[in-house]
């Protein structure tokens, strides 16, 4: 048995060429907080790997007339002044495969759960990994196509009043405390069956949260489609930087497949804290609240990369849900203002609903969705048609209605309605509704079954409504499915489950 | 010269920031072909107008980029040998020939460095490029290469 290992062994050194190889190399000048400076170097470009002498990793990210600045993405503690710098004449690459679904890696993709390497079926690498570059140009307008299938969170005020669809960016902002997180898990976990590969980027964040969103989305059984990329709390801003590039790197390697990805950046304020960070160490100048010049376009050509391609380029789509945290509601500042304009639309939470007890504490006024409502299905688009219009009034007529009592009755009526579709609204964590099941709530709120019931039994009235509809309404569930809208025969058996329910509920 | 000295007043005068190789550059050409007093003069200027400016602290930096623009401009390129053992002279003139060739260089100048923990053969470096034909190197190579095949 060893001597069978030996004689292969010495087969392999006795085949084994080594190449002859020029390579472009510099030396380093200084080294702190994870910044290089670096001499020589020439012809390298911008976002170039080096590797240091003992395999360190870095990208290249300012070109100086006689220095190079390099953020180091591993340990930089054996750097030292002097040592050799070597270029590899390739843009920092991201190795993925099918197999990195259910995996947690960190900002280089590297993993980093203990489940060992992950493996690949490339024939043209050793590894059998792809490698992807990071950074990417988006692709073109010819090869995209607009928005038009959904992507079904399982949140009721989402689904209905601001809906989401492949390919779209929709921006979740709001406050700390107040569910942004929640809502892209509870997005994460109404996934299964969907069709629809999920990634989670993490940026800055504790290693505990993390762990607890992990262990969450597995006992969902969400990790049999979710990856997760992590640059921790306690990592360099160097990796915080790279993580949203590489996940959307990984969401392309499945949208080159013909896949549809979803990517959460959970969250981009911290992500633009790091790059100032990395810019104020390489000394670039300062601008607003000292964020540098190009961090409009550090986020821009990220979300760009979100798109649905069309099908003569392979389809697939990248759907982007970025996450930005507000300080005190101020959507003013220069980081949310800046997302809110690059992205589709936002979903915005606020922390005086969320302590009033209306969760997902969604703002129903300032949230929008500029292409989604294009990639409801049909049936949704009846329902809720009405429903933002309708609590829109009724939170004038709320105001209006506190300083007397003397309402007429269309006026009582419209309130009485939109105190019902706030609570229909309201939904716990990790419960998403199937999207038919909204269909049903919100047909019984809008077409006025529910006004009879009191406010306070609304929660009980729904749950005890889909459990009757779902036996007895199987057209219309069926209809929806298949077709994505309801016949009139359908539309009969449903109206007549409801009424029937209704009189039961209200004995 | 006159150029040269007006170059340096130039620098000195409009540019806020200067780098290096600015400064480098200008001193390159306001002592280029002068030789003893005026040469003399023109470094006391130089030394002058450093410290006026606060730049002493980088004059090796100055004075590397000073090298450099030299070098090239006399068309000399630097081979830094390291090896584990001396350099026969034979092996130093293949050396010297071969970069001449591949550089376009009229000179080569080597440096020489011993190395014992390369253990064998030679490692170059000249121009920004890194040419390791070194034991140690092929070594690290074939781990590498069991390492990524054997994982």
């Amino acid at each position: 048995m060893n001597n069978h290992i030996v004689e292969n062994l010495k087969k392999e050194i006795e085949n084994f060429k080594a190449t002859l190889k020029v390579e472009k190399v510099g030396n380093v000048m200084e080294v702190f907080d994870g910044i290089a400076k670096i001499s020589g170097l020439s012809d390298i470009k911008s976002s170039e790997m080096v590797t240091f002498s003992k395999g360190e990793v870095g990208v290249v990210l300012n070109l100086e007339e006689d220095a190079v600045g390099v953020i180091i993405l591993s340990d930089y503690s054996h750097i030292k002044e002097g040592d050799v710098v070597k270029a590899t004449g390739r843009i920092l690459e991201v190795p993925v495969s099918d197999k990195i679904i259910g995996r947690v890696v960190n900002a280089i993709g590297a993993p980093i759960d203990g489940k060992g390497a992950i493996k690949g079926n490339n024939p043209s690498t050793s590894s059998g990994l792809s490698a992807y570059p990071i950074e990417k140009v988006a692709p073109g307008v010819i090869t995209r196509q607009s928005v038009s299938e959904p992507v079904t969170t399982g949140i009721k005020v989402i689904d209905a009043i601001i809906p989401i669809g492949r390919g779209q960016r929709e921006l979740i902002i709001g406050d700390r405390q107040t569910g942004k997180t929640a809502i892209a898990i509870d997005t994460i976990l109404n996934q299964k069956g969907q069709n629809l590969i999920c990634i989670y980027v993490s940026i800055g964040q504790k290693d505990s949260k993390l762990r607890k969103l992990q262990v969450r989305l597995e006992e969902g059984g969400a990790m049999d489609y979710t990856v997760i990329v992590s640059a921790g709390a306690s990592e360099s801003a160097a990796l915080s930087y790279i993580a949203p590039y590489t996940g959307v790197s990984i969401a392309e390697y499945f949208m080159d497949q013909g896949k549809d990805v979803l990517i959460i950046y959970d969250d981009l304020s911290k992500h633009a804290v790091s790059y100032r960070e990395i810019s104020l160490l390489l000394r670039r100048p300062p601008g607003r609240e000292a964020f540098p010049g190009d961090v409009f376009y550090l986020h821009s050509r990220l979300l760009e990369r979100a798109c649905r391609r069309n099908k003569e380029y392979g389809g697939g789509s990248i759907t982007a849900l970025p996450i930005i945290e507000t300080q005190a509601g101020d959507v003013t500042a220069y980081i949310p203002t800046n997302v809110i304009s690059i992205t589709d639309g936002q979903i915005f939470l606020e922390t005086d609903l969320f302590y009033k007890g209306i969760r997902p504490a969604v703002n129903v006024g300032l949230s929008v969705s500029r292409v989604g409502s294009s990639a409801q299905i049909k049936a949704m688009k009846k329902v809720a048609g009405t429903l933002k219009l309708d609590l829109a009034q009724y939170r004038e007529l709320e105001a209006f209605a506190q300083f007397g009592s003397d309402l007429d009755e269309a006026t009582k009526r419209q309130l009485e309605r939109g105190k019902r579709a706030v609570e229909v609204l309201k939904q716990p964590q990790y419960a998403p509704v199937k999207i038919e099941n909204q269909i049903v709530v919100l047909y019984a709120l809008t077409k006025g079954y529910m006004d009879t019931i009191p406010v306070d039994k609304i929660k009980e009235y729904e749950q005890g409504l889909l459990d009757y509809s779902e036996s007895r309404a199987k057209k219309f569930f069926k209809e929806i499915t298949e077709t994505k809208m309801w016949s009139d025969a359908g539309e009969a058996e449903l109206k007549k489950v409801i009424e029937e329910y209704t009189k039961s509920f209200a004995k | 010269m006159v150029l040269g000295e007006a170059l340096l007043r130039t620098v000195l005068n409009f540019m806020t920031t200067l780098s290096n190789n600015d400064i480098a550059q200008a001193i390159y050409l306001t002592s280029k072909d002068k030789t003893g007093h005026e040469l003399a003069l023109s470094l006391k200027n130089v030394v002058s107008f450093l410290h006026r400016r606060r730049l002493l602290n980088k004059s090796e930096e100055i004075l590397f980029s000073l090298n450099k623009i030299i070098n090239d401009e006399k068309g000399v390129k630097i081979a830094k040998v390291s090896s584990a053992n001396k350099l026969h002279e034979q092996n130093k003139k293949e050396i010297i020939h071969l970069f001449k060739k591949r550089y376009l260089a009229k000179d080569v100048i080597i440096e020489e460095k011993i190395e014992e923990n390369l253990l064998g053969g030679v490692k170059i470096e000249i121009n920004n490029e890194l040419i390791d034909l070194t034991l140690k190197n092929r070594i690290y190579k074939l781990q590498e290469y069991l390492t990524t095949k054997y994982e």
